[in-house]
């Protein structure tokens, strides 16, 4: 189906070719010089600046990726004002927004360009998979909140989109050689073309591996591999005609590393992931119109409860918009979309669960006046979820129509956005998401266990429904040219209905029959609310000084239904969230030198481990960067993280480890 | 007392007089800038050296002004994205024999009369002042501070043949 989608898209774009119009990508480069502020799309689908996009929005440039040492998105994301990290393993970090994060964190959709990174099968993101290295990203949009209206299934907690440079706009090429503590070695390499006039593509390729931390937990040794990560990506835009053009991204990784799966047990894991996409712009006289299409194959080997495990997981993605502005005042995008998902159960084979999403979406964006723009978006789902194969004995006597079942959800972004001086502005958004069962939960997992001490069959759940987040917010920032920055305050609330639960070996949720073995799934398990708020401020002093500070507090408040507990199925989210976290940052730089500091507190929170919350006590990071500029466009820099202490224990896991590095770096 | 109020307020003036020039130029400068840049989001619009008539009233001192800090600013040519501004002094009466491909006009001009001229030779006008574009005299109103805005009034662009990029439509405010 895929290959027809690429044929039909191909000979789409040739039939454009005789068109006599005009096609265009976003040239986000020419659009923040002009603009002298970030440019985002992930807003609504439509360009807008970061300052009057109707959602509650963060962008890191492609300088902060630079001067900020890391060498993973995690860490970068991590000095994002309410962003949580949990970081598990030298490999695997889980990543959330303003709490409910855990492992294998559900709630926040991941993005390159656009095309999902977010892993279907279990609903979370390795982002070692990501194919991109960070010298090839343009900027990083953090959209907190929900925003399915744009994105989907499962943008609930917020959105991650990397957005990359553009070939056809930007000329850029780079080799990094980069070595630390713990046996860390890097190598990348990317190298911009342009094959005439009309053909432009970027190349890039990488290379990492480093000793896993030490494993203090108890766990057995052989659960711990050295990560390892290897990356190739290929990004070409082809201008067909004056107003059309093809856009084709292709993304590799092969990964090694540690994870921890959602019921908090490392397991080792081998990481496949290959994605194409194709996207066909065509700036005509009825608006934007682009469609694309993108497939991503992903095989992992892992285990369960020490069984081996190899997840298949293909997704296929079709859709299609316009963007247009009506009169002066009114922006409008239309699009639908189709998706198809399966996967193979496991680790047990026999049966393949899958579902197709049709999906229709709509956005308007009014300008009312010189200062205040209203903004209403909402997209529609429906899915079509199904079985196939075989069941293995010792689950209960079901059939595949159990898993003929369609799920209709609606979702919408309502914001506001008010210039009320040009200094001043308000912003209040109001937005309904959902989190879609994973492929696992719904019945992907399919796992017998007959142990001299343990009986029973762990599988997903079909009858599981999604958990719909509401959030509502309001955000006021003032530009401050007294300090060379700004400042900004908001007010968060959130409710979370049908709260997934994980199965857990001591509540059966099927009982055992002389037939079958008792059950223990995924089940919904109640409703938890959120709410809290967040301070920002930056600046700049003279002499080449920045900074910026902030901090998020949240309160969660769980409510289990009757007969469950939040403790008991992994989603004990006000234990498991720390109420207080806060970054500051503080760098300088002169045209040779540059240096910058990280410093991240995060509170006291409680994490699972051995099937039981430990307690993990506040505690406080440092990072830092020193870069000295060379002749012919080289930079050697010396960072680090994690480097207050030798080890860190930051989540009821491995301790972090510091890790320091040495970077030699050409951008030309 | 008095006499010390007025040393100060002489001061203070004299202080404002000696800055207005750099700030004006300064303000100009990015004003080109953004100008330039909103140009070449132009469906079909100028790349490379690009002529600029800068649109003076001789008459109006706060006209010759500007006019002498967006000349200073264009220098010997002005980089903005894909174009290079190349500036021409031209008066407001003598908009209609220029070969400028765009004109800046500067505030405190006849708006209208340009604007007319301007029209009937499909000309692109950009002025620093929102009234010349709110007005239907000029295209594009450019302004840099506290944040960039850009205006485009799409009768007249319309007027002048000038149809801007899907995405930087959306951008921009339109009346």
């Amino acid at each position: 189906m895929f290959k027809s989608f690429l044929f039909a898209g191909a000979a789409a774009g040739l039939a454009l070719t005789a068109l006599p119009a005009s096609a265009q990508s976003i040239d986000y480069g020419s659009l923040e010089l002009l603009f002298n502020e970030p440019v985002t799309t992930s807003a609504t689908g439509s360009p807008q600046r970061s300052s009057q996009a109707p959602v509650d929005m963060d962008i890191i440039s492609a300088d902060e990726i630079r001067r900020s040492g890391a060498t993973d998105l995690p860490t970068i994301l991590s000095r994002v004002a309410g962003v949580d990290v949990q970081a598990w393993s030298a490999g695997h970090t889980d990543v959330g927004v303003r709490g409910y994060n855990q492992a294998r964190s559900a709630r926040l959709l991941v993005l390159v360009n656009g095309r999902q990174a977010y892993l279907d099968h279990y609903g979370y993101t390795a982002w070692t998979t990501l194919p991109v290295r960070l010298e090839e990203i343009r900027q990083i949009e953090v959209v907190k909140g929900p925003n399915s209206a744009l994105f989907g299934f499962n943008a609930v907690a917020g959105v991650v989109n990397i957005i990359t440079y553009n070939p056809k706009f930007d000329d850029e090429s780079f080799a990094t050689v980069r070595a630390g503590t713990g046996d860390y070695q890097e190598l990348a390499l990317g190298q911009t073309l342009k094959l005439g006039e009309r053909l432009s593509a970027r190349l890039t390729a990488g290379s990492s591996k480093e000793d896993e931390w030490d494993n203090n937990t108890g766990s057995l040794d052989r659960l711990f591999l050295d990560p390892e990560r290897l990356t190739a990506n290929v990004d070409a835009v082809a201008q067909l005609s004056d107003k059309v053009e093809l856009r084709v991204e292709g993304g590799y990784a092969s990964t090694i590393q540690t994870d921890i799966i959602s019921t908090y047990a490392y397991a080792p894991a081998k990481y496949l992931n290959h994605s194409v996409k194709g996207t066909l712009s065509w700036d005509s006289q009825f608006g934007l119109i682009q469609a694309s299409a993108y497939q991503n194959d992903l095989t992992v080997k892992t285990e369960i409860a020490a069984v081996p495990t190899r997840y298949e997981n293909t997704i296929q993605v079709f859709s299609l918009q316009n963007l247009f502005k009506v009169g002066a005042q009114h922006t409008f995008r239309v699009g639908v979309e189709q998706r198809n998902n399966e996967m193979p159960t496991a680790p047990m084979p026999g049966g393949i669960i899958s579902y197709d999403v049709m999906s229709v979406s709509g956005m308007w964006n009014w300008q009312v006046s010189d200062t205040l723009s209203l903004t209403a978006a909402a997209r529609h789902d429906a899915l079509d979820l199904q079985r196939q194969g075989r069941f293995p004995v010792g689950l209960p006597p079901v059939t595949n129509a159990l898993w003929d079942r369609s799920l209709k959800e609606t979702t919408y972004n309502l914001g506001a956005v008010w210039s009320a001086t040009p200094s001043d502005t308000f912003r209040a958004t109001y937005a309904r998401g959902v989190q879609l069962p994973t492929l696992v939960d719904l019945g992907g997992l399919q796992l017998v266990a007959v142990t001299p001490t343990f009986r029973g069959a762990f599988t997903g759940n079909p009858t599981l429904d999604p958990t719909v987040v509401t959030n509502f917010g309001l955000g006021y920032s003032r530009d401050m040219p007294q300090i060379g920055g700004k400042v900004g305050i908001k007010l968060f609330a959130q409710k979370s209905e049908d709260v997934k639960g994980q199965p857990n070996g001591v509540q059966a949720d099927s009982p055992a029959t002389p037939i079958s073995l008792p059950v223990y799934s995924f089940v919904n398990i109640g409703e938890s609310e959120m709410r809290g708020f967040e301070l920002t401020a930056e600046g700049q002093v003279a002499d080449g000084f920045h900074w910026s500070a902030n901090y998020v507090f949240t309160d969660i408040e769980d409510s289990a239904d009757r007969g469950y507990n939040t403790a008991i199925r992994y989603a004990a989210f006000s234990e498991t969230t720390p109420e207080h976290r806060a970054n500051v940052n503080i760098g300088w730089a002169n045209e040779l030198w540059s240096v910058d500091t990280f410093a991240r507190f995060e509170g006291d929170k409680s994490l699972y481990y051995n099937a039981a919350l430990q307690p993990v006590e506040g505690h406080m990071t440092f990072a830092g960067r020193i870069a000295r500029e060379l002749p012919n466009g080289m930079t050697l820099a010396v960072s680090g993280q994690n480097l207050l202490d030798d080890a860190q224990r930051q989540t009821s896991g491995l301790a972090a480890e510091r890790r320091v590095f040495m970077t030699l770096s050409k951008d030309w | 007392m008095f006499t010390r109020y007025a040393k100060s307020a002489s001061a203070v003036l004299c202080a404002t007089a000696l800055a207005l020039p750099a700030v004006a130029h300064a303000d100009a400068a990015k004003n080109l800038q953004v100008a330039g840049r909103a140009l070449t989001f132009l469906e079909g619009g100028p790349t490379g050296a690009t002529r600029m008539g800068v649109v003076f009233d001789p008459s109006k001192p706060a006209s010759v002004a500007e006019k002498n800090a967006v000349m200073a600013a264009i220098g010997s040519g002005y980089d903005a994205g894909a174009i290079k501004l190349v500036g021409t002094a031209v008066e407001a009466g003598a908009v209609g024999g220029s070969n400028a491909q765009v004109f800046f006009v500067t505030s405190g001009v006849n708006y209208a009369a340009v604007g007319a001229a301007a029209r009937g030779k499909k000309i692109i006008t950009i002025s620093s002042d929102a009234a010349c574009a709110t007005s239907g005299a000029c295209v594009m109103a450019v302004a840099t501070q506290p944040k960039v805005e850009i205006i485009v009034n799409r009768a007249t662009a319309s007027a002048v043949g000038a149809a801007f990029k899907a995405a930087f439509r959306m951008m921009i405010k339109e009346v």
